[in-house]
């Protein structure tokens, strides 16, 4: 009888090595906490809700402690577990593009072809990957690792995975929660920013209402837009082919259930996986580290980089055109492709300023320009250090 | 567009794809790599025996396979041996940018990798890749007492153009099996360290190619839109009759703005729902015409029911 009980204690005591409480760390419960917080910001702030979650439920159970050395094939860095499995479509980077083909399907480009100049906004706003870099290179990263760190400037949560996947991949979990966050934080970011650099009279400047755009224009669009930006970049040719690709589904009007397919079951299955196998890779022993916390501060450096270089753009661009064409420098901001939010904010504070001045859909170009914008700059990144 | 210039535009662009497809053999993705006649102290075959070798690269990105390749040999004019590289050996599947090494022993029988002719380091010695339609790959031709003992007749690098004697220096050595030279730095990040510590050259170039790309859809843009305005333009002037292409710039013919065109829908919208209980309703039912397609057949997603007979 003793020996079964002996039996039983030791058999207890093996199991108590199992559990998450015998393995907890300090590291593990701060990296709980913070799910918890994206949980929290996502549900009762409502902050970008679509990936906050995934992103946020991702990090508890990628920071459930365990055994990691009794091979019981549950982590994300195990390999042959069902979420490592999960995990490929991030590593080898083939989510990023499935993504982009849902935005393509479900992104309606009349405001760029209507006032293509918006297209140059875009472009300036990529400077705050690059100003990223930059400090990035002054913080002690080498260029590979400051290219995938300043990518977050392009706002764009898969270029952010899919390059760092490429470039960094042992700093890609902070990379993606550290563009996501920020994606989710820009209505805290960039108003500051766009009040700082405009004046008043700048903010009450009308725009031209864009023209309607006929359906060949916007047939033509993706088919143009791929073959000169990927003719020019061809590395950011899975991410641009995609989101092309995607448009033609769309607007070519004869793929109507291809075009639905791809903005709605698929976008949702791989926006899933993709933040939930993000937010898991964020294992504590992995990603508490100093680096972590200094790609979290130039992520924050790069968006407001990135927000200035849109707005002083534009302020720069007005002198060069007519009175009647002068662009609102509340739309700079929008450059930044976080879509739709960076141009619903110029839209909050055009309203604020005049309630009468609507400029959500002239600040829409600019922002899918970003998409485009950041899908290049990617791609240059890429071309120019692999 | 009728029929005749469809066909005559199509027959162009395959004239155009055939010409454009002519296969040029230095793009194939096999290449002879290396190659070592007199081996007198290097690589040992599984045998134990030092013997000439033959190292074949793959140089694309792709994996690419022997199996059926044909690998000839000549020393001497009119004499060509030739090894047909069998099928059905896992291990004749190249894996992207890696390479096989043949064993030039004369021994087929000890397997995949030994081959049915030997080199001869007095005398010149062709070697040709041929694919299993007989198409020739890659050659090459290492001309007599080019080479000493344990020295090897390699390409500078994995797959270039240019070819040296390689063996008894520290930077120009023998690599049976492996990359002609060990690739033990990130070339581009080291330069980009180098020359541009500060990041302020790669921010100046990737801005102005992100300005460029974007530059161009914009002038593309500018030009589509401008056709697309005066092409409107055209259709409400024959519309309204209008002949005077001043007066339907005046009256902005075409360049209706879409606030216009939603005003428009949304006075439609309100008559058609809101002020009216009561409409006449006319109901035009027009036969729909659908083209068959295997994706929307009905035939592929019902079963049929088992009937007993």
């Amino acid at each position: 009888m003793g020996e079964f009980i002996h039996f039983l204690g030791e058999n207890l005591s093996d199991f108590w090595t199992y559990t998450g409480f015998a393995n907890a760390t300090a590291g593990h419960l701060v990296m709980i906490l913070v799910g918890l917080f994206f949980i929290y910001l996502a549900v009762k702030k409502e902050f970008e809700p679509m990936l906050l979650i995934p992103i946020g439920f991702g990090i508890l159970i990628g920071n459930i402690p365990f055994n990691m050395e009794a091979g019981l094939q549950v982590g994300i860095y195990e390999q042959g577990s069902v979420l490592n499995i999960l995990y490929q479509g991030v590593t080898s980077g083939w989510y990023p593009p499935l993504i982009f083909l849902g935005i393509g399907a479900m992104t309606d480009f009349s405001a760029l072809i209507s006032n293509p100049k918006l297209m140059l906004i875009g472009a300036a706003a990529q400077f705050g990957i690059f100003g990223a870099y930059m400090i990035a290179l002054q913080w002690g990263f080498d260029p590979m690792q400051a290219a995938a760190i300043g990518i977050i400037g392009g706002a764009d949560g898969p270029t952010a995975i899919f390059l760092s996947s490429k470039l960094a991949p042992n700093l890609m979990g902070a990379i993606a929660v550290s563009a996501y966050s920020y994606m989710a934080l820009v209505p805290v970011i960039q108003p500051p920013v766009m009040r700082l650099l405009t004046t008043k009279h700048e903010r009450l400047i009308r725009m031209k209402p864009p023209r309607v755009v006929s359906h060949t224009e916007k047939v033509i669009f993706p088919i143009v837009g791929l073959l000169l930006t990927c003719f020019l970049v061809p590395s950011g040719l899975p991410l641009l082919g995609m989101l092309f690709f995607g448009n033609l589904l769309k607007e070519s009007g004869v793929t109507r259930r291809l075009a639905e397919t791809a903005r709605g079951p698929l976008i949702d299955t791989i926006t899933i996986l993709l933040g939930l196998t993000v937010g898991a890779s964020t294992q504590a022993s992995e990603f508490l580290t100093m680096n972590s916390l200094k790609i979290f501060g130039l992520g924050a450096l790069s968006f407001i980089i990135a927000t200035a270089s849109g707005v002083l753009f534009v302020k720069i661009f007005n002198l060069l055109l007519k009175k009647e064409n002068k662009i609102n420098p509340l739309i700079g901001n929008a450059g930044v492709s976080a879509v739709p939010d960076s141009a619903r904010i110029s839209q909050i504070l055009g309203l604020e300023y005049d309630p009468t001045n609507y400029l959500l859909m002239h600040a829409m170009g600019p922002n899918v320009a970003g998409v485009i914008g950041s899908a290049v700059a990617a791609g240059i990144l890429l071309g120019f250090l692999i | 567009m009728d029929k005749n210039k469809i066909g005559v535009f199509l027959s162009l662009l395959l004239a155009l794809g055939l010409t454009g497809c002519k296969e040029h053999k230095s793009n194939s993705k096999l290449v002879i790599n290396e190659v070592l006649i007199t081996n007198e102290h290097n690589f040992q075959d599984d045998y134990g025996e030092h013997n000439a070798w033959v190292e074949i690269f793959n140089r694309s990105y792709g994996s690419s396979n022997l199996a059926a390749c044909l690998l000839k040999a000549s020393n001497t004019p009119g004499d060509t041996l030739t090894y047909f590289i069998p099928k059905g050996d896992v291990l004749t599947a190249i894996a992207p940018r890696q390479h096989a090494l043949f064993w030039a022993d004369g021994k087929p029988n000890r397997g995949t990798f030994h081959t049915n002719f030997t080199l001869d380091a007095t005398a010149d010695n062709w070697i040709g890749l041929f694919d299993a339609g007989n198409n020739l790959l890659d050659e090459v031709v290492i001309p007599a007492n080019t080479l000493g003992a344990d020295k090897s007749y390699a390409r500078v690098n994995d797959g270039s153009e240019e070819w040296e004697v390689k063996g008894g220096s520290d930077d120009k050595y023998v690599t049976p099996c492996t990359n002609n030279q060990t690739i033990d730095n990130n070339a581009k990040m080291e330069k980009f360290q180098l020359h541009d510590s500060a990041g302020i050259g790669m921010a100046i170039t990737a801005m102005s190619v992100v300005f460029i790309g974007l530059i161009l859809l914009y002038i593309s843009f500018r030009f589509i839109g401008k056709a697309s305005v005066a092409l409107s333009r055209r259709r409400a002037m024959a519309v309204k009759g209008i002949t005077d292409k001043q007066e339907a710039k005046e009256k902005k013919l075409g360049e209706a703005h879409g606030e216009v065109f939603a005003a428009i829908a949304m006075a439609m919208h309100e008559m058609q729902s809101d002020v009216h209980d009561v409409e006449d309703t006319v109901l035009t039912i027009t036969r729909v015409k659908r083209s068959y397609s295997p994706w929307s057949s009905k035939i592929y997603t019902l079963r049929e029911t088992p009937h007993k007979k």
